[in-house]
């Protein structure tokens, strides 16, 4: 018999910006090599990480996202110069507010993915899933359902 | 962009040499002598005045008129104004002088840094400023005192008391007590001044006060700035201030009372710190506690000094009234756009319609980022709000 939808073992959702040219190339990698990812990622392709705005992983924990990633390509291989040192730079900010608005610091996450390592995409996604289901759903999620 | 030289320190006391101004000042009229020597002898177009309405009330007033610089002399401890919004604008295209607190001067330089304000168009006379008081407060400590705080006609903050004068009929009647006594029974200053530890203006181009002078007719002044310097030079050669050398020991007790200040300040941070004491979900139970009041009248925005976004700021365009979020974007991003910069004036807090404690919650977030950083905003204008700060060490790394 099928569950009823509450029923339903929780799963989280993980809100994923890739840049374009790094770790969305990165994604479709592990993809390419037939890696299981766990389907509680959504991507968002961005130009750049550096065009990601603070107010865009705000936005996102607001929505209902359990977690965000923030990844882009690694230090020293911007394809535009030097904005991931400006996402860097926004991130340190971010996980300071982040955790003192009361969120947990696994909420928020950075890292540097390159177009082949498809392998570390798919590894970092599963280890992410796991340690939120572990801490269970956002709170400002919850306060959005109410 | 005007370079900031190492901060000199000399010392002297100062008084207006016109009996008048002398008597009408707090400290001697040193300031307000200044600002009419200044305005004189053409280094300022005008000058920005708080003008006294009542012990409660006072308008600043931009003026090129001697007689009301004159008028508005005398400290008002009672009207917790941030001039900083009305040199954006007018600075562009006027040069202004005008007596500055600490959170004003930073205020100032922190919009200098986003180019709202030259720094070379504005003289900043500083003020020495224990703390000032929410109008309704104060009226509370006259309740208190067992005056009527309609027939309030003087205020005076000396020595650690409060003083009131009221004039019921034709009596004057004056009531005093200790500042600290009054704030253990919950009546007192704002709560941003409290935990304020920038008591000297050393990013003014001149600090004045009352500490470490020997006379109560008498300022005693730290010229900080070459600019201060001129100002002070012109003071003292048309004839308004008589100067003499600081003496030794005043200069130690102004250190003395400005160390005494820190200290009390820092432990009240602890004891107002509502959230020292709680677990990480009740913080975030606070947080939204507090802000879901919000309204969203925009009138902390407004009144920010260091905020420069006008009216296409991030904060208001990312907000959406039909949004049911549990913290408004426009909460979070304000927040989040203070971190570096937010300069604890508590200007905001005294303007909410609902009373968010914003002091508070702005003093969390910005305190740690802050701290973090290892950056203190408004004190020198060379040094880049962290966040706007574009990091060119891609090609420094390569080579």
């Amino acid at each position: 018999m099928r569950k009823r939808l509450a029923e339903e073992e929780w799963e989280p959702k993980i809100l994923a910006f890739c840049c374009n040219w790094c770790s969305y190339a990165g994604a479709d990698a592990a993809g390419l090599e037939r890696r299981q990812v766990p389907p509680t990622i959504r991507v968002i392709r961005v130009m750049c990480s550096g065009r990601i705005d603070p107010a865009f992983v705000l936005m996102g924990l607001l929505e209902g996202a359990d977690a965000v990633l923030v990844t882009g390509c690694h230090i020293g291989d911007c394809h535009y110069v030097n904005a991931n040192y400006k996402t860097r730079n926004r991130y340190e900010f971010l996980k300071e507010f982040v955790d003192e608005l009361g969120l947990e610091p696994e909420r928020l996450w950075l890292s540097w993915i390159s177009a082949s390592e498809g392998s570390l995409f798919a590894e970092m996604v599963r280890d992410v899933t796991e340690k939120i289901k572990k801490i269970g759903p956002s709170p400002l999620r919850r306060e959005w359902k109410k | 962009m005007e370079e900031v030289k190492a901060k000199m320190s000399r010392y002297y006391l100062a008084w207006a040499k016109d009996d008048a101004i002398r008597k009408k000042g707090a400290n001697g009229g040193f300031v307000t002598a200044t600002l009419v020597s200044a305005l004189e002898a053409d280094f300022i177009d005008v000058a920005l005045v708080v003008k006294k309405k009542s012990v409660y009330e006072g308008i600043p007033v931009l003026t090129n008129d001697p007689e009301e610089i004159k008028e508005s002399s005398g400290s008002l401890h009672c009207v917790p104004l941030n001039l900083t919004k009305y040199v954006v604008e007018y600075a562009a295209k006027k040069r202004i002088g005008l007596p500055t607190k600490p959170c004003d001067a930073r205020g100032i330089i922190e919009q200098a840094k986003r180019r709202q304000a030259s720094l070379e168009n504005v003289y900043m006379i500083g003020l020495n400023c224990g703390a000032t008081l929410h109008p309704l407060r104060m009226r509370e400590i006259a309740a208190y005192y067992g005056l009527d705080p309609d027939s309030v006609v003087r205020e005076e903050i000396k020595e650690g008391k409060i003083f009131l004068v009221s004039d019921e009929e034709g009596k004057e009647k004056e009531k005093w007590m200790k500042i600290d006594e009054l704030e253990e029974k919950g009546y007192g200053r704002r709560d941003a001044c409290k935990s304020c530890v920038t008591k000297i203006p050393t990013m003014a181009d001149l600090a004045c006060g009352n500490w470490g002078s020997n006379d109560e007719k008498k300022t005693f002044v730290d010229v900080l700035t070459d600019k201060g310097e001129t100002l002070f030079k012109n003071a003292v050669d048309s004839g308004y201030v008589a100067i003499e050398e600081a003496p030794g020991k005043g200069i130690e007790t102004r250190q003395r009372i400005d160390a005494g200040m820190q200290k009390r300040a820092a432990s009240w941070k602890e004891k107002m710190d509502a959230l020292k004491a709680l677990s990480r979900s009740e913080r975030f139970e606070f947080y939204v506690d507090a802000l879901k009041n919000c309204i969203h009248c925009g009138a902390c925005k407004e009144v920010c000094p260091v905020c420069a976004c006008e009216e296409d700021a991030k904060c208001t365009g990312l907000y959406d009234e039909r949004d049911s979020y549990a913290i408004s974007m426009y909460n979070l991003v304000r927040i989040f756009h203070l971190m570096d910069s937010c300069i604890h004036c508590g200007q905001c807090e005294d303007v909410c319609p609902v009373d968010i404690p914003l002091t508070l919650i702005q003093r969390r977030f910005s305190e740690r980022m802050q701290r973090h950083l290892g950056y203190t905003p408004g004190m020198d204008v060379t040094k880049k709000p962290p966040l706007y700060e574009t990091e060119l060490r891609w090609s420094a790394e390569a080579e």
